[in-house]
């Protein structure tokens, strides 16, 4: 059917609508609903057709004439898409609205049909008079639209948004005239061919006018208000369908006006994208963030449109995918809005008890946030490797910093709704499930879609058909079933992965496929404990897991960052789930997105450099030379460090890990922290020595990583959280690993190495004994415990080998990464660093005592005389640390002889010697076989000494203490605990003064200031939005001329 | 003649923009924008008119062959219709949320209808 | 090196001959103390006297395995620490077990002892010995750092971690010692040293003229002798290494008996002589006297 019947069924179907009877409200519902199928159906119909045939758009002539003498339609590819999208979202906004319309009655529905017909009419024409004729059509319709909300305020909303439309057309229509003056024809082809140029104001008025249509910042008053308070349904439209068309007028205009206007559309873009994501961060009202959320999403495409000239090919395929992201997931959320009852974010705790609803908004988000692996995620790897291999690396860092903004508040926003409590009911009626999930479905197929079209255009990956990635969205289909259940499917899928795959990995992989796969599911077993059915814990665990297993099997640059992503976004669900995670489940996820970004930056940039863009094989980094060379080091490193919690960006590490559900602490602390330490092994293999402004990087990283491993050591010492010291301490295991790897030299990568094995164990397992008491006596406060070793016997010991370990007190398995990391530094010129290492060595005695004594020795409780030893399934795996720590200790060769080999690759000299049982260096030697029977010897020997002469011994009650001559009985009062290192405090506790903290602090806070004063300029008043509307354009042009 | 009416169209347009922006009162603001609007459509017209050529209709005194070169431009003329047409349907629209508004809250004044901001 | 039956019955001996001399040499060094102090001191076989009291003593109780396990711990750290270590320079008989590792673990195994005591004493859920514990811990972390970074600077310097080696490359004359070599490192091990003997001005761990204060609180009877066992072999222990990196080790018994007491008579000197720090300030002064030293002896190597 010809296109041209999507502009007459509308028409048509709107008067019918006019002729019926008042009373026939649903027959003229069903007209309504049949009209916008049918202009959906042709629109279809099209697209298929084009998208099999690959057929050239098709003109369609009005009133028997050729153009400039009649106006002419175009139907192309991406016309159909196009105007599919728009006549869908109507479709499904008019389900959403039913009950609005046929109260409101025939007329409001003829509106909803005549403002898609004319949104699809402005996708379909070509020339430049019909444009502003659609245009004031969806002016007027807007305005009848608007009144369709119950809120009171719409109608001040309406009318402001009449006053600036009033502007807006004088402006187009007198460009339009001159326009025409200057090339004689209205139809917009016939403008291109003749060029800007000779009518450059006239050009500049039609476009400005196009452009405020777009809502640009800070120009945006009115349209805000409109978002805010017409019904979710048309807001809908609002966003998803009249930008969608606008884009597409805008695109025109730069047809007619040519490259000279690009920077005026970036420009302007560009502002708009970083302004509202700015002015959204303060934003409290859901569907105004929405609306913010919206204008920059606008914004950023309006940027992609004026970035045209270097993106080619690809430009459809990255405005594409921004475009449907923004649209389907602006159009959900709208009509999910509608199922909450109040308007603050925090009210959408509501849905929190309906999973479906839970996994729609999920989806919106990721689509926003650009999320794998949804279209936004392709189109902006694209984008920013097109925007690298020109150099406008300014304009990258602008568009990544405003989509950090968006991810800061949408994600905040998803952690009110899971973690905050709602006592509102939600009602989801069909006619409201119906478009929601539609926009779900969409926005899936839409992610197999571009994945597909990634793979034909750049030989990417489409990430919906890896294996892994499907076998964590597979959970979401069984969520019905118990935990036990699932949690044996996890752990038997995670198993039978590394079987399958064990011999394709090199030593160094292997060691991370191990912990990844055999470790996450030693780690799965603790999750037996869990009852019910915990929904939602499944399809995070194996997104991390996925991620993790994909990082370390991809060998090109697009995969490692998709895996990165999934990685970080698994485990930031994971971690929201700990009871009071929310702040710092946010403060996870921005910091990994902040570093994500600079991966993806260093990634294009290396791109730029390393053809063949988009994607290149890891390896080829090693091509890099200078000047590019260093800044893709820095850029990837710092990436890679958010992850492994260098200092600086180590503030979410904490909070994270130590809020964490009981087995989730391990996974995200053993397991996880290694995909950071990965990719900085992947860096340094390729890059190696790099040298910025002649600061050789691997030395200021040593620098990063001794300061890390010190404060990370000295904060661990001061928690009273159990946890929290846990975590501390990671921060500072993390610090040595990666000083041994920037140490650059054989044994620093064993060491590291070493580091990633003993770390991922006893880290694993104290969190879980930690966590297992935790759980018993409900509180992870150290100074409330004491004396439960008697209790929790088996805790006691997994804790007890975990802190010998850490420690690397022989003969436990922390030993043999001290005795590398000696020798390792033994070669190294740089010795400053190694001093501050030396320092932060002792320190961990300090907090690993206090761990221990504080929860396990000392005085017992009154509260927790009765407490059970940890439950089962969280002991088991302890168990199996232990055995493993001792397996380690014994025999390190098992896993580390065969990465020793490997790395000759890269450092020839300086590897171990192995024969027999005894490890050599060139400098000392160390037999743990030896060493473990010498000190069982010794140990053994006085111990039966002892218990000869002592055998006697008596056991005393608790408070059978000398204690001057008195008798304690208040346990609370004798167990020293809380402030336990009081004088360290004295002396050093400078040293930990929470500056990073207080840096990240006071920029948020700047943002928030920053937006808030910015919003006083949206005063509310139509008259002053004219006028921001009138200046905006004198700004405009101002700078315009300035070009 | 053609430069007198297009000076007094931008005249009306930038008297019609002043008064937008400075009346508070609805009505007023409407007025005026239905001034702007005429300026505009002065401006059209001015812009299609040209010199010693005769109104764009054909019959006895033009007839279709000579039409190019006798008679002025009818485009904008035809543009003007239009814009005239959509005119009216918006300014009609802005008078009935004037309607709307002053029932609400009986005040004709733009500064009373600030609810919605920041 | 490796392991063969002979080195038992060797090491065995290196043993009674250190713990004898542990005994004699703590009374001693006790003794010239209290003479400083115009006291007359304890007997020179005091130790010896206390031992048979110790286990003689009929009342024993435990708080709990740890605290039983807390002097096994403590004592297989000294004897470990001891037989990790070559006793005498180019012995056979007195190499001990010192084919298991290199300084390194030496260095490392020193916190077995000291951990396991902690533990131990943390389980009699006494207050005092909870505090002692963090005295001596905080108190350690920074009086080893001027001590490891002088170690480090030996290795360098030598370019190796083999206590052997470090021994076999001082030999030949006394000015051929680190103490002549490496001024610096020897000077920032010295002032690290006096941090890890227990006596003035940094002995606020066990205050031992106190009421019974520490980590050693509540332990009594055979405990007790074990830990006074430990007393006696880890200073000598410890000594032994710092004999071996800094003073060119020990041909035999007569030089390793002499080196042994001038080094450990350098702690009483300056015990004798100043007054008790509280923790921090000790904690500031290892870290603004003895470790600026120790970071220019590693720059300087």
């Amino acid at each position: 059917m010809s296109a041209l019947y999507i502009i007459a069924v509308g028409l048509g179907s709107a008067f019918v609508l006019g002729m019926l009877n008042e009373r026939q409200k649903n027959l003229g519902y069903v007209i309504t609903l049949a009209a916008l199928t049918v202009m959906s159906a042709i629109s279809a119909q099209w697209l298929i057709i084009f998208a099999a045939t690959g057929a050239h758009p098709i003109d369609i002539f009005t009133a028997g004439t050729q153009p400039p003498f009649a106006i002419n339609l175009r139907m192309g590819v991406i016309e159909s898409a196009l105007t599919l999208l728009i006549s869908l979202t109507g479709l499904l906004s008019a389900i959403h609205m039913g009950n609005a319309l046929v109260a409101r009655g025939r007329r409001a529905m003829a509106v909803l049909v005549i403002a898609i017909m004319a949104l699809c009419g402005i996708v379909l024409t070509r020339d430049i008079f019909n444009l502003f004729v659609f245009f004031e059509l969806i002016v007027i319709a807007t305005g009848g639209m608007v009144l369709l909300s119950d809120d009171e305020r719409a109608v001040s909303a309406g009318f402001k948004y009449l006053i600036v439309s009033q502007f807006i057309s004088v402006l187009l229509l007198i460009g339009i005239i001159f326009a025409y003056h200057a090339t004689g024809t209205l139809n917009i082809d016939g403008m291109a061919e003749q060029g800007a140029s000779a009518f450059a104001l006239a050009f500049f008025l039609m476009f400005i006018a196009v452009i405020a249509e777009l809502k640009p910042f800070p120009a945006n008053g009115w349209a805000l208000d409109i978002y805010e308070s017409s019904h979710p349904g048309f807001s809908a439209i609002f966003s998803a369908a009249t930008g969608t068309a606008v884009l597409f007028a805008v695109d025109k205009l730069l047809l007619i006006g040519g490259a000279e206007w690009f920077p005026v559309a970036s420009g302007v873009g560009i502002v708009t994208f970083v302004g509202a994501n700015l002015l959204a961060l303060p934003q409290t009202n859901d569907r105004r963030l929405l609306g913010y959320s919206s204008i920059a999403q606008t914004g950023l495409i309006l940027t992609v449109l004026g970035q045209q000239d270097i993106l080619g090919q690809n430009y459809l395929f990255i405005a594409g995918g921004l475009l449907l992201a923004h649209a389907v997931a602006k159009a959900g959320l709208y009509w999910l809005s509608d199922l909450v009852a109040s308007r603050q974010l925090t009210a959408w705790a509501a849905l929190k008890e309906r999973p479906l609803l839970v996994f729609a908004f999920v989806t919106f988000v990721a689509m926003l946030c650009g999320l794998p692996p949804f279209p936004g995620f392709y189109a902006k790897w694209e984008l920013a490797h097109a925007l690298a291999a020109e150099g406008r690396m300014a304009m990258l860092a602008l568009i990544l910093f405003g989509a950090l903004l968006e991810a800061g508040y949408l994600f905040r926003w998803f952690g009110y709704l899971i973690k905050r409590e709602s006592d509102e009911k939600v009602v989801c009626s069909a006619t409201q499930a119906i478009p929601v999930f539609a926009a779900v479905i969409a926005g899936w197929v839409l992610g197999f879609v571009w994945g597909e079209l990634s793979v034909t255009r750049f030989g990417l990956n489409n990430l919906l058909l890896t294996l892994p990635l499907l076998f964590a969205l597979s959970f979401l289909l069984i969520e019905w079933a118990p935990a036990w259940l699932k949690n044996t499917v996890a752990i038997g899928g995670m198993v039978a992965f590394f079987v399958m795959t064990y011999a394709e990995y090199d030593p160094l992989r292997l060691i991370f496929a191990v912990i990844f796969l055999i470790g996450g599911a030693i780690t799965l077993l603790a999750s037996y404990s869990a009852h019910g059915r915990r929904v939602g814990f499944y399809p995070a665990a194996m997104l991390m897991y996925a991620g993790m297993i994909m990082l370390i099997r991809t060998t090109d640059s697009f995969g490692f960052f998709a895996a990165w992503e999934l990685l970080t976004v698994g485990s930031y669900f994971l971690i929201l789930r700990g009871k009071e995670s929310e702040p710092h489940a946010l403060s996870y996820i921005l910091f990994s997105l902040g570093g994500a970004f600079l991966i993806l930056a260093g990634f294009a940039l290396a791109a730029s450099a390393v053809p063949p863009a988009p994607t290149f094989s890891l390896a080829n980094l090693a091509a890099l030379t200078a000047p590019v060379a260093p800044w893709v080091f820095v850029l990837l490193a710092v990436g890679f460090m958010t992850k492994t919690a260098a200092i600086g960006v180590h503030i979410w590490l904490p909070g994270a890990h130590a809020e964490a559900e009981t087995d989730v602490s391990p996974m995200v602390s053993g397991i996880l922290l290694k995909a950071g330490l990965y990719g900085l092994f992947v860096l340094l293999m390729a890059m190696g020595k790099q040298q910025l402004f002649g600061i050789e990087l691997t030395h200021a990283l040593l620098w990063i990583a001794a300061l890390t491993a010190l404060l990370g050591n000295l904060m661990a010492i001061f928690q009273e959280d159990g946890k929290r010291l846990l975590a501390y301490s990671s921060i500072g295991q993390m610090g040595y690993a990666v000083f041994g790897l920037a140490l650059m030299n054989h044994l620093g990568w064993l060491m590291a190495l070493m580091f990633v094995i003993n770390h991922y164990i006893y880290k694993a397992m104290l969190f879980l004994s930690v966590g297992g008491v935790a759980k018993r006596t409900g509180t992870r406060d150290m100074y409330k415990m004491g004396g439960l070793i008697t209790l929790m016997p088996l805790s006691f010991i997994a804790t007890l080998i975990g802190i010998i370990a850490v420690s690397g007190v022989p003969p436990l398995s922390g030993f043999g990464g001290r005795w590398i990391f000696y020798n390792a530094i033994m070669t190294s010129d740089v010795r400053m660093p190694m001093v501050i290492l030396f320092l932060a060595g002792p320190i961990a005695f300090l907090y690993l005592f206090r761990l221990i004594y504080t929860i396990f020795l000392g005085q017992l409780k009154d509260e927790f005389r009765r407490v059970k030893e940890a439950p089962f399934w969280i002991v088991l795996p302890q168990m199996i640390y232990v055995a493993l720590l001792m397996i380690f200790a014994v025999f390190p060769g098992i896993a580390l002889r065969r990465v020793d080999e490997y790395l000759n690759q890269f450092f020839p000299e300086g590897g171990l010697g192995w024969s027999g049982n005894e490890i050599t260096s060139a400098y000392g030697y160390w037999n743990p076989v030896s060493i473990m029977i010498i000190i069982c010897v010794i140990f053994g020997v006085l111990l039966a000494w002892l218990m000869f002469v002592d055998r006697k011994a008596q056991k005393v009650k608790q408070f059978n203490i000398v204690f001057s001559a008195e008798a304690p009985y208040r346990p609370e009062t004798t167990h020293f605990a809380w402030n336990f290192f009081a004088p360290y405090r004295k002396a050093l506790g400078f040293l930990v003064l929470p500056l990073a903290t207080m840096f990240w602090g006071t920029i948020t806070g700047l943002l928030h200031t920053g937006a808030d004063i910015a919003r006083r300029f949206y005063t509310g008043n139509g008259q002053t939005y004219a006028f921001h509307f009138l200046l905006f354009v004198i700004v405009a042009y101002a700078i315009r001329i300035g070009f | 003649m053609a430069h007198l009416a297009m000076a007094t169209g931008f005249l009306l347009i930038l008297i019609g923009a002043w008064g937008a922006l400075t009346n508070r009162n609805l009505l007023r603001m409407i007025v005026a924008f239905t001034i702007a609007d005429t300026g505009v459509n002065l401006v059209i017209i001015a812009v299609g008119y040209m010199r010693g050529r005769t109104a764009p209709i054909i019959d006895g005194a033009v007839s279709a062959a000579d039409a190019v070169t006798r008679i002025i431009d009818p485009v904008p003329q035809a543009l003007v219709l239009t814009a005239i047409v959509i005119g009216v349907g918006v300014t009609a629209l802005m008078l009935a949320y004037t309607y709307r508004l002053f029932e609400k809250k009986r005040s004709l004044d733009i500064r009373d209808y600030t609810d919605l901001k920041g | 090196m490796s392991f063969d039956w002979m080195k038992i019955p060797y090491s065995l001996l290196t043993l009674f001959i250190v713990v004898n001399y542990g005994f004699l040499l703590n009374a001693l060094i006790q003794k010239i103390g209290a003479r400083v102090g115009r006291r007359h001191g304890i007997p020179i076989w005091q130790n010896y006297v206390d031992m048979i009291k110790n286990y003689g003593l009929r009342s024993s109780i435990t708080h709990g395995v740890m605290f039983y396990l807390g002097p096994v711990f403590r004592l297989s750290g000294g004897v470990g620490l001891l037989l990790f270590v070559p006793t005498i320079y180019g012995s056979y008989m007195f190499s001990n077990l010192s084919f298991a590792g290199d300084l390194i673990l030496a260095l490392y195994f020193v916190f077995f002892g000291t951990l396991g005591m902690a533990l131990g004493a943390g389980e009699s859920g006494h207050p005092h010995a909870a505090i002692g514990i963090t005295r001596g811990l905080s108190q350690m972390t920074a009086a080893e750092l001027p001590f490891g970074l002088a170690v480090f600077s030996v290795a360098l310097q030598y370019q190796t971690l083999s206590v052997t080696e470090i021994v076999a490359a001082q030999q030949g004359g006394i000015l051929n010692w680190t103490l002549f070599t490496n001024p610096l490192a020897v000077t920032a091990a010295m002032l690290g040293f006096l941090g890890s003997m227990m006596r003035p001005p940094f002995d606020v761990v066990l205050a031992p003229q106190e009421i019974p204060i520490g980590p050693p609180t509540e332990y009594h009877s055979s405990y007790l002798a074990l830990m006074q066992t430990n007393r006696a072999i880890f200073p000598v222990a410890k000594i032994v290494i710092y004999m071996n990196l800094f003073f060119g080790g020990a041909d035999d018994w007569l030089t390793f008996c002499f080196k042994v007491f001038l080094i450990y008579l350098w702690s009483a000197f300056v015990g004798v002589v100043f007054p008790r720090f509280r923790v921090e300030q000790s904690i500031r002064w290892f870290l603004v006297w003895a470790v600026p030293l120790g970071v220019l002896s590693i720059v300087v190597v």
